[in-house]
């Protein structure tokens, strides 16, 4: 048999389980029931990428294998099989979409099935800046348990997202090893058939991120090729079914790594850089970065245990842990400093006050840390742009939790991690490896003091760290887009979203909630050439909606000519675009005469009658659509949100989770803008309405301000 | 790239219609006139039937008169004429590569001519037994020079090159006693056999015309080739352009024609030189533009990046566009008509080669030793002619097309090796190329090559076939005027992937290559038997089962006739669209088509029909495929 014979039996027998499951389906429950996959707003993602089509019952899913039918031709062309995989593909998410009719939940503990749109979203950003600089699908069971989970660890360790089908799960669970998503190691489910759910997560990026049309086949398999750096772990033995969908992996571009051979013959089953026999499992990791061209940061940190973005996420438990320090309940705070560089002794670590060890277990503490930089580049303004980093450079530490900033931080390390030998000086030698390799440019010395005397830190909290704190704050307060010469242009999506170009100011931060004026100014000193560029604001156009012809110039310019003008106050005239990897999105609520706004992590409904996935599909990929608009938390109580249209009075709706969140800043600005106390008591939730009449009702009683302004349409 | 698209034949014809009309206006002859003219051809001739060869006739064979005076009949008159044909082509190949080879024995540190690629030279040096340790560059060059010189009339034994064929290809050609002795008595043995009253057998004629072919493919061609790289450098892929759109008009442009790239090496040169070009400024032009047409175009394009102006049928085109202000050509498929036309125009035309003398031409006659000094003189003559141009007359299409050329074979290793994977695979060998045939992701390659042809739209069937191969995830590799067939078509462009059946697309994107590779000029075919030769051993096969075929179809030159002989005879099917002088005898027809596969597992195919000749091509790699298993 040769390769492609392979796959076009694979593909039958697949078509042909399909086939009957959907008929059985017909015969059981008639034709009009209702079939769909939960929290997404692209029907069976891959069918509607693919064909255009969104199938929404038991018939149409019928008549669209009718369709994938069609693709499933037998020439002996690449095409042919690249189309054969593409068909087995969409058969696995007719049968995966059948087992969650009647809202079954087909997936348990640890596996996780289909994923909602709202985790693409976020996995847009740590896409983007190469936190997680790929994606592994391992399929099947490695020779070993041992070899299979070293081999999950070692992608883990890269920060690379791993999804895990079949046999591979069981090594894991049998050997103890943590999964979820908080640790990037997703298992899908057991059945091959469960791999469309990380396929249908390249595919909604696409959609997502990429403005690929649904139905244009052609151009999704270019993004995917370009811009989704997956790549298929498959372990022996490979039957028919899985070189049918390694087929599907290969023609998105998703080259495949195997230990098996795919066919009899030596040479026949080989294809470069797309299907790569590798005997040697503990070579896996190696072959296949190399075969997709990933890339690993590497910053060697002198620490005991492993450092990777995939740790992100990681959360301790108070009985895995060894020692908390809590900003909450005792004094804590971290800090970045500009010194001469006389005053610094570059990657000197002092630890003034007890260590670790001599702390009792589950005991509770005084933490503080001063980062000290020098360099000729070095402005004040970066320090709190080096500082918000922090979180991320120290939960990337393996058994290590922080959260919070400032002086509210909390940090575990968890009793693992203290064993390996973690100490206090190691939380000096991750800030300092990270700030110097990302700020390379800047810093030239830097020196890190981590205080655990609980005196010390009261001290210097009070004395040092708040004043500084109380100074920053001023400064922006008193930063507004008036007050500034320049913005900037922040394109750091376009590795995904090659249309979409952010213009950053200091009342407007960007969408993705991740990048402020201030850091797209430092991003822009460190790298010149980089993805935030300075744009000028000296040719106003229209103060009102905040148009600039700079601003236009050089939209056009950075987005290929994609964009022609934006505004920077307006969702109505010439809206700001999105990438896709917003925090929020907000639209027009017609009946209430203002927006509603949803945030990511918000799966109910809202008063339009589209969940967060729903808006969010209106909009994104770099593409304009008057009346909705992605944006970042912090922009909610900003001056200039919707400044065109009247500002925050508009905000009718909000989950109550976002509105606890931004209630403080937006009360302020309320306050400021239009005298009005309170004014998050005005703005609905869930818990008032779900539908527009109910919430018109409550804003009718609670006078909103927006139900008196100008119509917005 | 969301702009790309091919230039069409008809677009090209009608550029060449409006060139026409200036011609017309100048009262300039034209190729196309001259076909009319010449139309109907000799029925006898084209059959091959005529025999002239001695004085008693000229004899014909028709139904009534089968036999000539002599008594031969027409399988022996056919054969006779397609083996002087052969030795005609192999004679022109061989010596352009003595030439290069005498350059390089010529060749001195402080130049004009150098060594260019050492490596290659020691490969070469070590190949034949000669002594590299310890010597200088320059000794060594001289050393093989000499012993390559040698080969044309080496005493006894065979071609050495022929050492790089595999075993298996080595011993059908034993056993058919073929394989090439020294160049040049292959061609005198071609010229005694054939005189009067010796061999009139079609089989014994045929042999002789494949181990003729085999000294020109094997022997004078790689010689060409090997020699060239050695002294300019082997090519890698490099940007360029096609079509006549090349040519500035604000500029003092250059054409350079024919095969050899000695002298056309040296022209570039100069016109790149900051004096020559302040010079030309003086004269009232922004600069020097050289372009090429015809193979020299090939080798200054894939070794220099310099733009392609045209093909063979687009020699008078370059005179044409009033613009040219000199043609200056060193040997083989110059036409005379240069000569005349140039007359209508300002264009100077400039021979250079004692085996390329034309009426109405300037000579300067060129020599390794003065080089330098012709190149400037010529370069000079060029400039100082620019204010003699008429501006009413010049007419530059923009027509034009961004190619990717220079893949010789060491390029395409190290493209290849660019695929590789190294946990898993070595580097340095053409396997990846395999793997993607054996899977199934390529069906196999096409050798495209060849000439254009008046009897075929200039350029058609090249590209329509290339159109149709690379939709068939059939990989094309093109020298001479069909490689620049591609490159004006827009096929040598890496956007025309977009063309490609989705296989080869995905190598094309993978490997960051065009579907259709330049491989350089018409002795540049050696780069594909030694390509040819590195599948075979890569693969452990023989090269007639690997799916690859060669195809001339707007062939015209005897020295075609030669490659089809060797291409042939090394074991590659060969398709031809136009007929070799061969109908008039059914037993050369049988031989040539079928005969010769009992010796070397390959034969010609003639067929006129585009679409028919696309599809036995894929038919016959399928066939190759199916044998394997694949």
């Amino acid at each position: 048999m040769t390769l492609f014979d392979v796959v076009f039996a694979g593909n039958d027998a697949v078509f042909g389980m399909t086939e009957k499951a959907i008929d059985d389906a017909i015969a059981a429950n008639g034709a009009d029931k209702a079939v769909a996959l939960p929290d997404t707003a692209y029907s069976l993602p891959c069918y509607y990428a693919v064909t255009g089509t969104k199938v929404g019952n038991l018939g149409e899913m019928k008549a669209a294998l009718g369709v994938v039918k069609t693709l499933m031709t037998r020439e002996k062309r690449l095409n042919d099989v690249f189309m054969s995989g593409v068909a087995t593909a969409l058969c696995a998410e007719f049968i995966e979409t059948l087992k969650y009719m009647d809202g079954a939940k087909p997936y348990e503990a640890p596996c996780y099935g289909h994923l909602a749109d709202a985790v693409i979203r976020e996995l847009g950003v740590p896409l983007v800046t190469g936190d997680i600089p790929g994606v592994a699908v391992i399929l099947g069971a490695a020779p070993t348990a041992q070899e299979g989970v070293d081999l999950v660890k070692s992608y883990q360790a890269q920060g690379i997202l791993v999804t895990l089908v079949g046999g591979i799960i069981d090594q894991c669970e049998e050997l103890g090893y943590k999964t979820g998503a908080n640790v990037r190691v997703i298992p899908l489910g057991k059945d091959v058939t469960s791999v469309i759910h990380v396929v249908s997560v390249a595919i909604r990026a696409a959609l997502i991120f990429g403005n690929i049309q649904p139905g244009d086949a052609a151009g999704l398999m270019k993004y995917t090729m370009e811009r989704v750096p997956a790549f298929v772990n498959a372990f022996a033995p490979l039957n028919e079914v899985i070189v049918a969908c390694g087929a599907g992996a290969i023609a998105l571009g998703f080259p495949v790594i195997t230990n098996d051979q795919p066919t009899v013959d030596a040479v026949n089953g080989r294809v470069p850089k797309s299907l790569i026999v590798q005997e040697d499992i503990s070579k896996f990791n190696a072959t296949s970065l190399e075969a997709r061209d990933i890339k690993i940061k590497i910053t060697n940190i002198d620490i005991p245990v492993a450092f990777a973005s995939a740790f992100e996420g990681e959360i301790i438990r108070r009985g895995d842990m060894q020692v908390e320090f809590d900003g909450s309940r005792v004094d804590c705070f971290e800090l970045v400093q500009t010194k001469e560089a006389s005053e610094i002794e570059d990657h000197k670590i002092e630890v003034i006050g007890p260590d670790i060890d001599t702390f009792e277990v589950g005991s509770k503490h005084s933490i503080g840390y001063v980062v000290e930089v020098a360099g000729k580049s070095m402005q004040t303004d970066f320090e709190s742009v080096f500082e918000r980093k922090f979180h991320s450079y120290l939960n990337c530490v393996e058994g290590l939790m922080h959260t919070g900033q400032r002086d509210m931080i909390r940090i575990r390390i968890s009793k693992d991690t203290f064993n390996a030998g973690f100490r206090a000086k190691h939380i000096g030698e991750v800030l300092y490896a990270k700030v110097k390799n990302e700020f390379a440019a800047v810093v030239d010395k830097c020196q890190v003091k981590v205080y655990t005397d609980a005196e010390k830190c009261t001290e210097l909290r009070h004395n040092l760290a708040i004043p500084v704190f109380d100074k920053r704050d001023e400064r922006l307060t008193s930063m507004t887009d008036e007050s500034v010469d320049v913005y900037y242009s922040c394109i750091m999506c376009q590795a995904f979203s090659p249309s979409h170009v952010c213009v950053v100011t200091p009342e407007r931060l960007g969408l993705c909630g991740a990048v402020s004026w201030l850091d797209a100014k430092a991003t822009n000193e460190l790298d010149p050439q980089g993805p935030c560029q300075i744009i000028t604001k000296e040719k106003v156009i229209d103060e009102r909606i905040g148009e600039y012809e700079d601003v236009n110039e050089a939209v056009r310019k950075f987005s290929q000519g994609a964009l022609e003008d934006v505004s920077l106050y307006s969702i109505i005239e010439k809206p700001m675009t999105s990438c896709g990897c917003f925090e929020c999105i907000c639209g027009i609520e017609p009946l209430s005469n203002g927006v509603c706004i949803a945030n990511r992590e918000y799966a109910g409904m809202t008063p339009i009658g589209m969940t967060f996935s729903e808006l969010a599909s209106m909009t994104g990929g770099g593409v304009q659509t008057p009346g909705f608009m992605g944006h970042g938390k912090h922009f909610i109580a900003s001056k200039k949100f919707m400044k065109a249209e009247g500002g925050v009075a508009r905000i009718v709706w909000m989950p109550k989770e976002l509105k606890e969140t931004v209630a403080e800043r937006l009360n302020e600005t309320a306050k400021e803008l239009y005298g009005i106390e309170n004014f998050t008591d005005m703005i609905g939730d869930e818990t008032v309405a779900e539908d527009p009449e109910t919430l018109l009702a409550f804003l009718e009683e609670k006078g909103h301000p927006a139900l008196t302004m100008e119509p917005m349409m | 790239m969301g702009d790309f698209k091919l230039t069409t034949i008809e677009e090209n014809e009608a550029i060449t219609n409006r060139l026409l009309e200036t011609g017309a206006k100048v009262g300039a002859d034209s190729w196309q006139l001259r076909v009319k003219n010449q139309t109907p051809h000799c029925k006898f001739g084209e059959q091959g039937v005529c025999c002239r060869i001695c004085s008693m006739g000229p004899c014909r064979i028709t139904p009534k008169a089968p036999r000539g005076i002599c008594g031969c009949d027409a399988h022996g008159i056919v054969g006779r004429n397609f083996l002087r044909f052969t030795a005609g082509g192999c004679a022109a190949h061989s010596d352009h590569g003595r030439e290069i080879a005498h350059t390089l024995y010529q060749a001195k540190p402080e130049g004009p001519y150098k060594v260019k690629d050492p490596e290659k030279l020691i490969r070469i040096a070590k190949e034949w037994n000669i002594e590299t340790e310890g010597k200088d560059i320059y000794d060594l060059a001289h050393e093989v020079a000499y012993v390559a010189l040698g080969e044309y009339g080496k005493i006894e034994g065979y071609q050495n090159f022929t050492s790089r064929a595999p075993e298996h290809t080595r011993e059908l050609w034993k056993k058919a006693e073929i394989t090439p002795r020294a160049v040049d008595r292959e061609i005198a043995t071609a010229m005694h056999m054939t005189h009067m009253g010796n061999t009139s057998k079609p089989e014994a004629l045929v042999r002789q015309s494949f181990r003729t072919g085999l000294s020109d493919g094997w022997g004078g061609s790689m010689t060409g080739t090997e020699f060239s790289d050695v002294l300019f450098g082997t090519p890698t892929p490099i940007e360029t352009e096609a079509n006549l759109g090349v040519m500035v008009a604000e500029n003092v442009n250059i054409v350079v024609h024919g095969h050899d790239p000695s002298l056309s090496e040296l022209i570039c040169e100069y016109a790149d030189d900051p004096e020559m070009i302040a010079y030309a400024k003086s004269k009232g032009a922004k600069g020097i533009t050289v372009s090429g047409v015809c193979c020299t175009s090939n080798e200054v394009a894939m070794r220099r990046g310099i733009p392609m102006a045209g093909n063979f049928l687009q020699q008078e085109n370059v005179v044409l566009t009033g613009a040219c202000e000199a043609i200056v050509v060193d040997v083989q498929c110059i036409f005379p008509a240069l000569g005349p036309l140039s007359k209508c125009f300002h264009t100077k035309f400039v021979t250079t080669s004692p085996i390329c003398q034309m009426p109405d031409s300037d000579f300067v006659r060129f020599d390794a030793a003065t080089a330098g000094e012709n190149a400037k003189a010529i370069v000079k003559m060029a400039i100082d002619n620019f204010e003699n141009r008429n501006p009413d007359l010049v007419y530059i299409p923009d027509t034009k097309q961004k190619a990717t050329v220079g893949y010789s074979l060491e390029a395409i290793v190290k493209t290849l090796d660019g695929v590789t994977n190294s946990q898993v695979d070595e580097t340095g060998t053409t396997k990846p190329l395999l793997q993607c045939i054996t899977s199934g992701v390529i069906r196999g390659a096409v050798a495209m090559v060849g000439c254009n042809n008046p009897k075929i739209r200039p350029d058609y069937l090249h590209v329509e076939l290339m159109k149709k191969m690379i939709a068939n995830d059939i990989v094309i590799i093109a020298s001479g005027c069909s490689a620049q067939a591609a490159a004006k078509a827009g096929l040598m462009d890496k956007a025309a992937k977009d063309l490609c059946g989705a296989g080869l697309k995905r190598v094309c994107e993978l490997a960051d290559i065009p579907p259709v590779l330049h491989m350089g000029s018409c002795v540049d075919i050696s780069r594909m038997l030694m390509l040819a030769a590195e599948l075979s051993k890569d693969s452990g096969l023989n090269i007639s089962q690997l799916p690859v075929v060669g195809c001339a179809p707007e062939w015209m030159s005897e020295k075609a006739v030669s490659i089809g002989n060797y291409v042939v005879a090394t074991g590659l099917d060969t398709f031809l669209g136009v007929d070799p002088y061969v109908s008039g005898s059914d037993q050369m027809c049988e031989l040539l088509t079928n005969g010769v596969r009992d010796w070397v597992e390959a034969a010609y195919t003639v067929e006129k029909d585009l679409d028919k000749l696309g599809d036995l091509m894929i038919e016959r790699i399928e066939e190759k495929r199916a044998a394997l298993g694949i």
